[in-house]
């Protein structure tokens, strides 16, 4: 368990550090679109935290970073679960 | 690569709904085949190391970023099944919490990221054709990392092209080459992590990567 734990603080860690070095320009889908002069259509489902950020907040790192958290808490949940119940108990080496 | 609501046509949403749902129907049980409860905690950490590593985009030029998809580098860690529910997890908490990737075009997302991704493994096995040389792996799983970012930005930009929001501004015609030029420059990115990460994990833990125990037919049991 200890190796799991040591990678997820270096996630948490790598995360927090890396986050203020992370380009905010369109990637290449979004880039196509642009210069294509298509705009994202009105959404229907924005969702708590679009684009990683709170509807109500300027400063992007503080939210980014909890928004990140939260989103690798969920996954990190919701995988444990499903590999939990998706794998067999006791299976033995061959 | 992510599409947001509204790009794809409503047939076209549900036509990749339904290759999603047959898709991780197939992962589903061939997980159970696969990956030994023992790495249930190898899963949920890297899945949780893809979804932050999607936040971090890099930069490439004019202007435009990419960032790690994680499929390839799932898929030697997990196996090919097991990665194409990893990558799906990922994605769903993506477009329900945080609005990245629509919820219309959540099944065509699921097949262009972590369907596509998974299925990178049979590149990797293909290409490496079981040399067991650790430099042969290596350039297996750059090539296929490559490849798995390159074909998704091939069928991502042939379901935006045959959509009507794009048929004004020349549909697939345009779209196809401009899609692959810019993957084709973030695959290169997306390559040299995977191959970076799977070789030093190779090296270090090589017990960890049960993609890679499956390409040699061997069962690891992790303990902890």
């Amino acid at each position: 368990m200890r190796g799991i734990t040591k990678a997820l603080i270096s996630i948490i860690l790598g995360l927090a550090l890396l986050l203020p070095f992370a380009s905010t320009s369109p990637d290449g889908l979004e880039k196509v679109a642009e210069s294509l002069n298509i705009k994202e259509p009105e959404i229907s489902w924005s969702g708590p935290m679009p684009d990683y950020t709170f509807p109500f907040t300027e400063n992007p790192y503080i939210p980014k970073l909890i928004s990140g958290l939260i989103g690798l808490f969920l996954v990190l949940g919701i995988t444990w679960i499903v590999g939990r119940a998706n794998t067999l108990k006791n299976r033995v080496s061959k | 690569m992510h599409i947001p609501d509204g790009f794809l046509d409503l047939y076209l949403c549900v036509l990749m709904y339904i290759i999603a749902l047959v898709s991780l129907r197939w992962a589903w049980r061939g997980m159970r085949r696969t990956l030994p409860r023992s790495f249930v905690p190898v899963m949920a950490v890297s899945s949780a190391f893809v979804f932050v590593a999607q936040m971090l985009n890099f930069p490439i030029i004019f202007g435009t970023s990419g960032h790690l998809v994680g499929g390839t580098f799932l898929a030697m860690l997990l196996g090919p099944h097991a990665a194409v529910l990893s990558m799906s997890i990922v994605l769903l908490i993506q477009a329900v919490f945080f609005a990245d990737g629509g919820i219309s075009t959540f099944g065509a997302n699921i097949f262009n990221m972590a369907v596509i991704g998974g299925l990178s493994f049979y590149i990797v096995k293909i290409l490496s054709n079981s040399s067991s040389g650790q430099k042969r792996f290596s350039m297996s799983v750059f090539v296929a990392s490559w490849l798995s970012v390159v074909l998704g930005a091939l069928t991502t930009a042939v379901q935006i092209g045959v959509s009507s929001v794009f048929a004004s501004a020349g549909g697939m015609m345009v779209t196809v080459p401009a899609m692959l030029f810019w993957h084709a420059i973030i695959g290169f990115g997306e390559a040299a992590i995977t191959t970076t990460l799977t070789s030093q994990l190779l090296r270090v833990e090589p017990t960890m990567l049960n993609g890679f125990a499956m390409l040699r037919g061997v069962t690891y049991e992790r303990h902890y």
